[in-house]
C-alpha cells in the first residue's frame, strides 16, 4: 500500500505532467500565430514584387495565378491605381509607390510581433524544459523509493 | 502594449500641431457678403458658429489671440483618420474621433506663445476617452450585488478563455473575495484537467464532472456549492464556440437559464483586431455580453480592437490580458490607457 509520501509524490508528478501538458497546448498556439503570422509576411512581400514588376512590364501584361499552379497573362488596366486594404476593412485607392511603401510598414509591423511571439515561445519552452527536468528528477526518485523497498 | 499605434498617434499628434502652430497671425480676410434686410416673412437664419473675418481680427488685435478653423486643420485630420483606420480602429470608432478631436479644437482661441501640443494632446485625449468609454469596475460590481456573483465566460476557440478564467479568479482572490470555478467547458478535450491545475495553483475550489457531461449540470453544481458554503464569486468556464454553431449556441442558452448568471463576459484576443470587434458583436446579439475581456494585448501592435470594441458593441472592456503569468491581466482602465497612448502628455 503506498504511503502518504508516495501519494504525495505521485500527485505532485501528475500536476508536472498537467503543466507540462498546458504549456504545450499554450506553445502550440503561438508556433500557428507565428506560422500566420510568416505566411501574412510572405504574402505582403510577393505583393511589393508584383507591384514594382507590374510597373516596369512591357503592355502591363502579367502572370495571373489561378490556382492549381496554372497562370494565365493578364492585363493591368491601371498599375498605378491599386486598392490597399488598410485595416478595419477598409480598402482604399493608392498608387503604386504608396501601396508598396504600406506593405513595407505592414511587413515591419509583422516582424516586430513574430519576434515577439518568439520571446513569448522560448520562455515557454525554457519553463517546459525546467518541469521536464523535475518530472524525470521525480521519475528517478520514485524508482529509487521503489527499487529500496523490495 | 500597442506600440505600433502610439507611435502613429504620436506622428498624427505632431502633424496636427504644427497644423496649428502654422496658423498665419493675420487671418486670411473672406467675401464681403452685403448684409440685405430680411425678405417680408422670412426670418433672419441663424447665425453659424464659424467666427467670421471680423471677429478673428477683433480676437487677434484685442485678445492676442488666434482662432483654429476647420481648414487649418483638415489635412492633419485626414492623416489621423489614416492613422487610426491602419491600426484596424473600426470605421464607426475612427468617425467619432474625428468628430471629437474637431469639435474640440475648431473655433477654439489660442493665446499667442500657448501650447499647441497641449492643446490637441487635450483634444485627442478627450476623443479617445468618449470611444473607450468608462471601464468596468468587477470589484465595486461583486461588492454592489447579492452573493454569490456568478459570471458567465464565453467566446471563440482558443482565445485564451480558460486561462482568462484562472487569471480573474486569481486577481478576485488576491482582492479578497472568496471564488469557485465552475469547469463548464466539457468538450474540449483536457479542458477539466487544465482548470483543476490553474485552480490548484492559485488555491481556488473548483467543481467538476466527467468530460463530455452537460455543462449546464456543472455550473448548477457550482452555483449550489457557491450559496451553501456562502461564495463570493462564481466564475464559470464554458467551451468555445462560434454564434454559427445553433447546437452549442442552444447549450448556451440553456447554460443561462439554469446559472442564471449575473454577468455574461465576453472573451477574444486583442491581437484578431477589428474580427474580435465584429465577433463580439456577434455574440452580443445572439447570447447578449455584459462586458469584454481581451487577451494577448501584450502582443498586439496595433490596438484596434482595444480602442473599438466598447463603443462599437457599447459594453465596456473589463480586463486586459497582457501575459503568462496569473498576474498579468489588468483591470482596464481608460485613462490609464490613453496616457500611455499619448506617453508623457
Amino acid at each position: 500500500m503506498a504511503t502518504n509520501t508516495q501519494q504525495a509524490e505521485q500527485r505532485e508528478l501528475m500536476m508536472l505532467q498537467q503543466y507540462l501538458k498546458d504549456y504545450g497546448q499554450q506553445a502550440e498556439i503561438f508556433v500557428e500565430q507565428l506560422n500566420l503570422l510568416e505566411n501574412a509576411r510572405m504574402e505582403a512581400m510577393a505583393a511589393i514584387e508584383a507591384l514594382e514588376a507590374m510597373v516596369v512590364a512591357e503592355d502591363n501584361t502579367v502572370l495571373l495565378q489561378i490556382g492549381g499552379g496554372a497562370s494565365v497573362r493578364a492585363k493591368v488596366l491601371e498599375p498605378e491605381k491599386v486598392l490597399v486594404a488598410i485595416g478595419a476593412e477598409v480598402v482604399i485607392e493608392r498608387t503604386n509607390n504608396e501601396a508598396v511603401e504600406f506593405l513595407k510598414g505592414r511587413i515591419m509591423e509583422m516582424e516586430a510581433s513574430q519576434k515577439k511571439v518568439s520571446e513569448t515561445l522560448d520562455k515557454l519552452r525554457a519553463q517546459m524544459n525546467e518541469i521536464n527536468k523535475r518530472l524525470e528528477f521525480g521519475y528517478q526518485q520514485s524508482m529509487a523509493g521503489q527499487q529500496a523497498e523490495e | 502594449m500597442f506600440g505600433g499605434l502610439k507611435e502613429r498617434l504620436q506622428a498624427a499628434r505632431n502633424r496636427l500641431s504644427s497644423s496649428i502652430g502654422a496658423v498665419v497671425a493675420t487671418p486670411v480676410a473672406e467675401p464681403v457678403v452685403p448684409h440685405l434686410p430680411p425678405a417680408a416673412g422670412t426670418t433672419e437664419p441663424e447665425k453659424t458658429a464659424a467666427p467670421g473675418f471680423v471677429e478673428k481680427v477683433k480676437v487677434l488685435v484685442l485678445e492676442r489671440e488666434l482662432i483654429v478653423s476647420d481648414k487649418n486643420i483638415a489635412e492633419a485630420l485626414s492623416e489621423l483618420e489614416m492613422t487610426l483606420l491602419e491600426s484596424d480602429v473600426a470605421l464607426p470608432v475612427t468617425d467619432a474621433i474625428i468628430i471629437s478631436v474637431r469639435k474640440n479644437l475648431v473655433g477654439r482661441h489660442r493665446k499667442i506663445g500657448e501650447s499647441v501640443d497641449a492643446m490637441v494632446v487635450s483634444a485627442l485625449k478627450s476623443a479617445l476617452l468618449e470611444v473607450l468609454g468608462k471601464g468596468f469596475d468587477l470589484k465595486e460590481y461583486i461588492n454592489t450585488h447579492p452573493r454569490p456573483v456568478k459570471i458567465l465566460f464565453t467566446g471563440v476557440n482558443g482565445t485564451g478563455k480558460t486561462t482568462s478564467v484562472a487569471k480573474i479568479g486569481s486577481y478576485l482572490h488576491k482582492q479578497g473575495f472568496s471564488v469557485v470555478i465552475g469547469a463548464g467547458d466539457t468538450y474540449r478535450a483536457g479542458a477539466i484537467e487544465q482548470i483543476a491545475v490553474h485552480a490548484e495553483r492559485i488555491g481556488i475550489k473548483v467543481i467538476q464532472h466527467q468530460e463530455g457531461a452537460d455543462p449546464s449540470a456543472v455550473l448548477f453544481d457550482t452555483v449550489q456549492y457557491a450559496i451553501s458554503h456562502k461564495i463570493d464569486v462564481v466564475l464559470a468556464d464554458t467551451a468555445g464556440r462560434f454564434h454559427t454553431k445553433s447546437n452549442l449556441m442552444n447549450q448556451l442558452d440553456k447554460i443561462k437559464r439554469v446559472m442564471k448568471p449575473d454577468l455574461v463576459i465576453y472573451v477574444d484576443e486583442a491581437v484578431a483586431g477589428n474580427d474580435a470587434v465584429i465577433r463580439a458583436a456577434e455574440f452580443d446579439r445572439t447570447v447578449g455580453a455584459d462586458a469584454i475581456v481581451l487577451t494577448k494585448a501584450d502582443m498586439d501592435s496595433r490596438g484596434g480592437a482595444a480602442i473599438s470594441i466598447a463603443h462599437t458593441i457599447g459594453k465596456p472592456l473589463m480586463f486586459l490580458g497582457v501575459g503568462q503569468s496569473y498576474d498579468d491581466i489588468i483591470p482596464f482602465d481608460p485613462a490609464g490607457v490613453v496616457d500611455e497612448l499619448l506617453d508623457g502628455a
